[in-house]
């Protein structure tokens, strides 16, 4: 068996040690249902609101501000659908103006709401060659009848990051008393100080297994207090706003994993910074490949490429072949790689989406690791143009 | 591997012999669909067959490749008021094409299908020979597949029929994955048919139905598009209270012509020079062959003219052939081996 190297963590980040452990004690025997009176259940409660304190600190929001979820694609759910529900309940129209570039929670929760209420519709914020949205484009979308405003803090496929200060001021410039804000976070989460970058935004997503924490656990946090319906009403937790037992592990789980991207925030950032150089620099010099949005802000985790004349289906089964695992970046349900929107809207041909790959790093990465992949990637590429 | 016993025993097999076996599942279709091989949970399935047997699994995505080749032909087809073999297409440009060429980029020595069909090699040459089950053989829908193809191709269930095949998947452990055949069109709903599926792609043409011997309307159809010549179904009988075929479909002028079944045989299939495709060399002017041209259809004597337009003369009257099918070519001597295919031509 090959060594496993993986470049995959913007798909998912490896499970850190201290999460599995903090989550130990919630997952054994009896945990009380935190909406309970009697000690297993406070015990419980207190768990999930020391949880919440973290959670609300790490995104520069005060604890009340934070709704436990079931992971990213459930808060931007929550965050689109309950504010277009909350919106419609005083409006004739409501709109929900979002970019081309959003991952699939945002533009389907959106889709949702259109394809189920005629007087909602959707607006798409265009991007630049980059990926990033065009505030003049923006500006364009705005009226009274905006009901939320929705522009992730950076890509999920490129890393590219957003002007979110722009995005705010120009859109609660533009309607009149002011316009909700979301901003889905959860790509930019690993790498990005949130107090400061969703600070002008009035909700923000995150989820816990991009950041090393459990799947199947995520927050939206509200920085400022705005209408939102909830989904699913049923029992009343989370203040009305998302019913259900709430999942101790899980809370704990993200709060373990807040707690670790803090501390490790600023020396990650330094260290992977320099392997996003080398691999960009590396994988430029490979015939055919170009470095997507090379002169755009991106975090440092993510590296993404195309290839000319290269499908991802086939680099990907040679590099995992050679131990390598990585993705296309954009795949449906069936594992299969498939067309980029982001792509798309950035203005990228078919021809040349067809061969991308993204390369995403975490805490666990190294400078070996690095080096062995472009030497595996390197000699994945000579093979399939044709060399030995 | 769609998930299905067929290809779930091929690969088994192949592990078996000692091969390195790799699985894959195609991604062909990017819409709705309720039939067929290629939705999310055939892929779910093919791929914990894969698991279960302790093989890797990928999933390719081709949807853009079979929209240019299969989806979008058999939509024009049916605009010119032919009838095209989307599975043969499928085969021909998906499977012994696109894929053939991703296994040597990857570095497969051979591919293998579920397909009940047989390669036999004859010293230097290979010979596709029909599935040893009668009932299930596909040697047809392989028609088109040439010696470079046969060389690499390995079709482990085509020696048995379909009882051992199930013998198999039992004694691997694999009997849950024991799901009907599939029949459909993998990207037409079943639930809503050919009909919707075209409708909502191009408008169909309205037309007079003629009784081609007395030139008589008898009737109307809403769609030309989907009346297939040969086809008996939906059209009434004759005065007489004889039964009408339909001989011929023109889509422009909106008109298809019926008649009795004595009125419409055919003596010759007019083929697609192009289109014309043989597993070795061409079959010689002149030289006897054995033609059948739908999946488990009937086969036919004829003979290969080259005189003028490309074209099967029957050695007996036979039922029309609907221009775009697929024609599949075996050879007298030996019945059961294919020479060749070619698309039939309007006449």
């Amino acid at each position: 068996m090959t060594e496993q190297l993986y470049f995959d963590h913007a798909a998912s980040a490896p499970r850190r040690d201290e999460v599995a452990d903090a989550m130990e004690r919630w997952q054994h025997g009896v945990v009380g249902n935190p909406s309970g009176s009697h000690r297993a259940a406070r015990e419980a409660r207190r768990a999930v609101e020391e949880a919440r304190d973290e959670v609300g600190a790490f995104v520069g929001a005060k604890p009340g501000g934070v709704i436990f979820t079931g992971g990213g694609t459930e808060s931007c759910h929550l965050a689109i659908v309950g504010a277009t529900l909350a919106h419609r309940s005083t409006h004739d129209k409501s709109v929900i103006v979002t970019s081309r570039v959003e991952h699939d929670a945002v533009l389907d929760a959106a889709q949702f709401m259109a394809d189920h209420f005629e007087d909602v519709e959707v607006r798409f914020i265009d991007v630049d060659a980059d990926g990033v949205v065009d505030l003049e484009s923006l500006r364009h979308t705005l009226d009274r009848d905006v009901a939320i405003v929705s522009v992730m803090a950076a890509n999920n496929e490129t890393g590219v990051c957003q002007p979110l200060d722009g995005v705010s001021s120009i859109a609660n410039g533009s309607v009149p008393g002011g316009v909700v804000t979301h901003s889905d976070a959860v790509a930019a989460a690993p790498w990005l100080y949130l107090p400061s970058v969703t600070a002008t935004f009035d909700m923000v997503s995150i989820c816990a297994h991009k950041i090393g924490g459990p799947v199947n656990s995520g927050a939206l946090i509200m920085r400022n207090e705005v209408p939102l319906a909830a989904v699913v009403p049923g029992g009343g937790q989370e203040r009305g706003h998302r019913g259900g037992t709430v999942d101790v592990a899980a809370c704990v789980g993200l709060a373990a994993a807040v707690r670790l991207t803090q501390k490790e925030l600023v020396d990650l950032n330094d260290r992977v910074l320099d392997f996003q150089h080398k691999l960009s620099a590396a994988l430029s010099f490979l015939p055919g490949c170009q470095v997507t949005a090379p002169s755009a802000r991106k975090v440092p985790g993510t590296v993404h490429v195309t290839f000319e004349g290269l499908a991802s289906d086939e680099l990907l089964f040679l590099l995992d072949q050679g131990g390598v695992c990585a993705s296309a970046a954009s795949s449906c349900s069936s594992g299969a790689a498939v067309t980029s929107h982001v792509l798309a809207a950035m203005g990228v041909s078919p021809e040349r989406a067809r061969g991308s790959l993204r390369l995403s790093m975490g805490p666990e990465t190294s400078e070996q690791d690095v080096d062995q992949l472009i030497a595996v990637l390197s000699s994945v590429v000579y093979r399939l143009r044709g060399g030995a | 591997m769609s998930g299905g016993v067929d290809s779930s025993v091929a690969a088994g097999l192949l592990l078996e012999q000692g091969h390195e076996v790799v699985g894959a599942t195609l991604k062909l279709w990017g819409g709705v669909s309720d039939s067929g091989c290629c939705s999310v949970a055939d892929v779910d399935d093919a791929r914990r067959v894969a698991q279960i047997l302790g093989i890797d699994h990928h999933v390719f995505n081709y949807t853009e490749e079979f929209n240019r080749h299969v989806v979008e032909p058999f939509v024009q087809g049916h605009v010119q008021g032919t009838s095209p073999n989307p599975c043969i297409e499928c085969n021909r440009h998906i499977k012994f094409d696109v894929l053939f060429d991703r296994a040597r980029r990857l570095g497969f020595d051979a591919v293998a299908t579920g397909h009940h069909a047989q390669v036999l090699e004859r010293g230097a040459v290979h010979e596709l020979v029909r599935g040893a089950d009668d009932q299930k053989d596909q040697s047809y829908v392989l028609g088109y597949l040439r010696e470079e193809q046969l060389a690499s191709l390995l079709l482990p269930i085509g020696a048995m029929d379909k009882s051992e095949v199930r013998i198999h998947a039992e004694r691997m452990g694999l009997r849950t994955w024991d799901k009907p055949d599939s029949q459909d069109v993998c990207f037409i709903e079943a639930s809503k048919g050919r009909e919707v599926f075209l409708r909502q792609r191009v408008p169909l043409t309205p037309a007079k139905i003629v009784d081609r011997a007395t030139g008589e309307v008898i009737g109307e159809t809403d769609a030309a598009e989907l009346m297939t010549v040969g086809q008996r179904r939906g059209i009434l009988p004759g005065r007489d209270g004889e039964k009408r075929y339909v001989a011929s479909v023109d889509v422009i002028e909106g008109r298809v012509e019926v008649g009795r079944l004595e009125d419409v045989l055919i003596k010759r299939i007019d083929l697609v020079e192009s289109s014309l495709s043989f597993t070795h060399g061409a079959v010689a002017n002149g030289e006897e062959v054995l033609v059948q041209w739908s999946a488990h259809g009937r086969v036919s004597r004829a003979r290969f003219s080259r005189e003028g337009e490309c074209a099967l003369l029957m050695s007996e009257p036979a039922r029309p052939v609907a221009p775009g099918q697929t024609v599949v070519m075996y050879r007298v001597d030996e019945p059961t081996i294919v020479v060749g295919a070619a698309i039939v031509a309007r006449p």
